[in-house]
């Protein structure tokens, strides 16, 4: 490297903090730097370059009011000297836009946020490259820290007795959804049998090509202008988003009904630092029996889960994204996790307590089918996680974790890996209770010391962070959501799902500059905490433990029950005072296995 | 090609309207959209205070399920 002489100096009333850096940057890679106070004059500048023999000058600008003339008086002055032919000459700075310094004579023009490297390069005359982070980002792993060793040993072994006798039901009893499940491993999806236990309009499609209203099928012209649009548009350089090790991955929910659409969301917030993704299916999908076939695109939200759609969607993700197909509510679940298992997907929805008392169907029959789906979740190595959303409707938490815990039991018994999902919510339960008056930390804290007090579970925050306290304004939105992700760093959990900052607006769709709102949000949060950490106060522990007896308590009633099915019935695990109801798809429809 | 076909699915204006109430801030998002030629629009959120509205007006150019302008491809006009 040949050591240069470089000058620099500001063209503003104060000091500008880049080019120290530049200088001390320079200064270690052995060059002779000369740096100028503040409040110099264009003229001092030049007579201190011919003094120097400066090579390179380097200057900085910062105030935008008069900029161009400044500069400009500055390169005829170093012309007017005669040194021009001899010196680089670049500038910096807030104020600058690389395409007036081109303009107005100078060797470079650096914008705002230029890496200290790209001034080095210029100094040293090389071509500087971008770090690609892209290539540095890694797909993260939600379960691999877990032990799922149980601290709680009563509890462990009242789950473990539940789920040992809801295995042994299991092991008697056979269900549409399980049936068309095994059909398609035998590739036997829209056959004859297949379409003997499907809904009429699964029925009418495989059979005379009739689509429910609502869905179309995308042309073959539209998906090879998309595709060239996918390789044309890989993410080189996504953000990462996390600054210190034990910041949660981030996962966006995408639905939009059309994949196409959903590509280009995905795509979007890849680049934005999302870590995984979530497939929204439309809440009709849920209550029908079976599955339809081909690419698929609906007017209305949620993207219709064919074999078609999720490929096509997987070989849009970039390889660092993870992605999670959902199977936790309907009828079609065992199905759904061993199509999601076959396209690659590396996370999957089940929990039959949620998906029965909160999403509308049949208690019998989501327990059944949602135990096949967690052997086939085993089967693909896919961890699943188990949201408590029926503490929306207004069951206690308490209660949604015990139906959370005797779930994962379940998953562990059939060597699945289950994700524990506690709500970060405003939810009823606060509302009325209370709880959230003074801040929204202590609650959500609480839930998180009550499970690790329990077991030793990755947790993964959702769905999404912060549900019930967003509005209608993108601000508030955004913030809401970045303080529970910092809340959720500072508690150490492994992931959460964000909302857009549309997550109130019910209007229309959900749009991708508002997915990217909260992605920056909560970028800034993980960089404005750090190592740092958010502080429960001391009721966050007695919360926690006030929790954990409550769990132990519905475990206890559901043992004496007898039946984890029977309790969902009776309202052990959310009652319908409290607002949870069983569901009634699907009812009737599971048969003791021949 | 015109270049809102380049937008993905929405145009969001976000801004603030002299007006003396909500209503009328309504009314104004209305015709101000109208103006630009953007008819499929809604709005997103709107508060009045004082002299007059902050409000958030969204154009849907794409929705899901459309023909996505752009995936037409081609350059855009100038």
């Amino acid at each position: 490297m040949t050591k240069k002489r470089v000058l620099l100096s500001p063209l503003d009333p104060v000091h500008d903090i880049g080019l120290k850096m530049i200088k001390n940057a320079l200064d270690e890679a052995g060059h002779d730097t000369y740096l100028l106070p503040p409040d110099v004059t264009p003229g001092e500048i030049v007579e201190e370059a011919l003094e120097k023999e400066a090579e390179v000058i380097l200057l900085s600008r910062t105030l935008g009011y008069g900029v161009a003339e400044l500069l400009g008086r500055f390169v005829d002055l170093v012309e007017g000297a005669g040194i021009r032919h001899r010196v680089k000459i670049g500038i910096g700075g807030m104020a600058i836009k690389p395409a007036i310094a081109a303009e107005l004579g100078f060797d470079q023009g650096f914008g705002p946020k230029t890496p200290v490297e790209e001034a080095v390069a210029f100094v040293e005359g090389k071509t500087y490259t971008p770090p690609r982070e892209g290539s540095a980002k890694r797909k993260g792993d939600l379960v691999r820290e877990r032990t799922y060793e149980y601290h709680h040993q009563e509890i462990k072994s009242l789950l473990e007795e539940i789920s040992e006798k809801t295995l042994q039901w299991y092991e008697k009893i056979q269900s549409p959804g399980i049936k068309r499940a095994e059909l398609r491993e035998k590739g036997l999806a829209g056959e004859k049998e297949y379409l003997e236990i499907s809904d009429d309009s699964i029925k009418d499609f495989f059979s005379d090509g009739i689509l429910p209203s609502g869905l179309r099928l995308i042309d073959g012209e539209e998906q090879k202008a998309l595709e060239s649009i996918i390789s044309a548009g890989r993410v080189d350089n996504p953000r990462i988003l996390q600054r210190q090790p034990h910041q949660p991955l981030v996962f966006i929910q995408y639905g939009t009904g059309c994949p196409f659409m959903d590509i280009a969301h995905v795509k979007g917030t890849e680049g934005w630092g999302a870590d995984g993704v979530v497939h929204f299916d439309p809440s009709w999908g849920a209550k029908t029996e079976g599955l339809l076939s081909g690419l698929l695109s609906h007017e209305e939200n949620g993207s219709v889960i064919t074999d078609e759609n999720l490929k096509l969607i997987k070989k849009a993700l970039e390889s660092s994204t993870l992605w999670q197909v959902r199977a936790h509510r309907g009828l079609n679940t065992p199905e759904t996790v061993l199509l999601a298992g076959e396209a690659g997907a590396e996370l999957t929805k089940i929990n039959p307590v949620y998906g029965s008392l909160g999403g509308g169907t049949d208690p019998e029959r989501l327990l059944a089918d949602s135990i096949k789906a967690m052997e086939y979740a085993a089967r693909y190595k896919m961890p699943f996680d188990m949201p408590t959303n029926e503490e929306l409707c207004g069951v206690p938490a308490y209660k949604a974790f015990a139906g959370m815990l005797i779930v994962t039991q379940l998953g562990l018994a059939l060597g699945a890996q289950p994700v524990l999902q506690p709500l970060f919510c405003y939810s009823p339960e606060m509302m009325l209770g209370g709880q959230m008056e003074d801040n929204y930390i202590d609650y959500n804290a609480a839930k998180v010391m009550a499970l690790r007090g329990i077991i030793d579970a990755p947790i993964w925050a959702g769905a999404p962070i912060g549900f019930l306290t967003h509005t209608e304004e993108r601000v508030q939105s955004s913030v809401s959501t970045s303080f529970h992700a910092g809340m959720a760093a500072s508690l150490e959990i492994e992931g959460i799902s964000i909302a857009s900052a549309d997550e109130a607006y019910s209007g229309g769709p959900i749009t991708l500059p508002a997915r990217i709102d909260t992605l920056q949000g909560t970028g800034e949060a993980f960089r404005f905490l750090g190592s740092a950490r958010m502080q429960p106060t001391p009721k966050a522990e007695e919360w926690a433990e006030e929790l954990t007896e409550n769990i132990l308590k519905v475990l206890k009633e559901v043992v004496k029950n007898g039946s984890f099915l029977d309790s969902l019935y009776q309202g052990i695990l959310g009652s319908q005072k409290e607002g949870a109801y069983p569901g009634r798809n699907g009812r009737g429809t599971v048969l003791k296995r021949k | 090609m015109e270049a809102k076909a380049r937008v993905v699915d929405a145009l969001d204006i976000e801004t603030f309207l002299i007006c003396e109430n909500e209503e009328e801030g309504r009314r104004v998002s209305a015709g101000l959209m109208e103006s630009m030629g953007l008819s499929d629009f809604d709005l997103v959120y709107i508060h009045h205070e004082g002299i007059g509205a902050r409000v958030r007006i969204r154009a849907y150019i794409n929705r899901p399920g459309d023909r996505y302008t752009w995936l037409e491809g081609g350059e855009i006009n100038d």
